[in-house]
């Protein structure tokens, strides 16, 4: 079961990606990834909380607000590897009765804890999907918005993830994506280098027992383009009125856009 | 709403978790050729007749992967 979700897209079989500092086969590092959050699903959320310091749950707080869940309108929501269900919680919250969730994550752990968590309190309001980002399996213009919370750097292929985005958005819908992002603070990068490379894969033994899956978190966080190249590939993808706002010194950005 | 197979199954309280949302096969498309899919319940599966892959349905999860599809 090594093989690649994403032979139809193909054509690329000797491409390169990045996966943490390695470049890698873009065909393994869905291998690799999926490896990565097979270990750590159960004590995901709390290694996010400590992580982050907590910051995590402000930071999807901050995206929820953006998207503006409502009882007032129906809210149609894809929320793409959100396994655990944390942002599609919140969304449905927010919400109410007039809002649904389709949780969607290429990782079985990851949406048995997520279902687990969501019990019956949402009812048919939320669905839970395994499904690959870059290559979705819903129609096209079939969502009101497109929510996807520290997922994407883990895609393989972005621009494919992005394209899939659009096409599943109905025009008007809104794409957010919440990422770590480059830190541009002067002082605040070099802390962060220091607490990222070292504490994090040491928290991370600590409590999951394996450093190695949290030195990969990090590492594909400095990879991930910075938030200009990013919107760029936002804009690429089609989307219109891209913007990116920064959070926490730059730590985190909240890239969004309109499919118009 | 469709399912009327699903309701069947959702009768069967032998297997309560394995039932398939209706409201998800309405939302479903397969993943490489975006054509609907059919609800076979007695196997729990997702049928994409072009792709000609069943898409098995555990725990009430659809897997949309085609890794993970049985060929048909």
């Amino acid at each position: 079961m090594t093989a690649p979700t994403h032979d139809a897209t193909g054509g690329e079989a000797n491409a390169r990606t990045h996966f943490g500092f390695s470049t890698v086969d873009l065909d393994s590092k869905q291998g690799l990834v999926d490896d990565v959050f097979h270990k750590v699903a159960k004590r995901y959320d709390v290694m996010n909380d400590l992580m982050s310091g907590g910051l995590h749950r402000a930071w999807k707080a901050d995206m929820v607000a953006a998207l503006n869940p409502s009882p007032a309108r129906t809210l149609k929501v894809l929320d793409v590897a959100g396994g655990t269900g944390d942002v599609a919680f919140r969304t449905l919250k927010a919400g109410g009765e007039s809002t649904e969730v389709t949780v969607l994550d290429i990782n079985r752990e990851m949406l048995a804890v997520g279902r687990e968590r969501a019990g019956d309190r949402f009812g048919d309001r939320i669905e839970f999907v395994q499904g690959n980002a870059e290559a979705l399996p819903f129609p096209d213009n079939s969502f009101d918005a497109y929510t996807i919370a520290f997922g994407i750097r883990n895609v393989p292929r972005l621009e494919l993830a992005l394209a899939e985005a659009y096409r599943v958005l109905r025009r008007g819908g809104r794409f957010l994506c919440l990422e770590f992002s480059n830190v541009d603070m002067p002082g605040l990068d070099k802390i962060y280098d220091a607490y990222s490379f070292h504490l994090i894969p040491a928290m991370g033994k600590l409590v999951t027992g394996d450093g190695e899956p949290y030195r990969y978190l990090v590492e594909s966080i400095r990879k991930f383009p910075n938030a200009a190249l990013f919107s760029a590939m936002i804009m690429d993808a089609g989307f219109a009125r891209v913007k990116a706002r920064p959070m926490t010194g730059g730590v985190v950005a909240l890239h969004s856009g309109w499919k118009l | 709403m469709t399912g009327q197979t699903d309701a069947q199954n959702q009768d069967n309280p032998a297997h309560p978790a394995t039932r398939l949302d209706p409201r998800l096969l309405e939302l479903l498309v397969c993943p490489l050729t975006k054509a609907t899919l059919e609800y076979d319940a007695e196997r729990q599966e997702l049928i994409s007749r072009q792709a000609r892959l069943a898409y098995p349905i555990r725990d009430g999860i659809p897997i949309m992967l085609p890794d993970e599809a049985r060929p048909l």
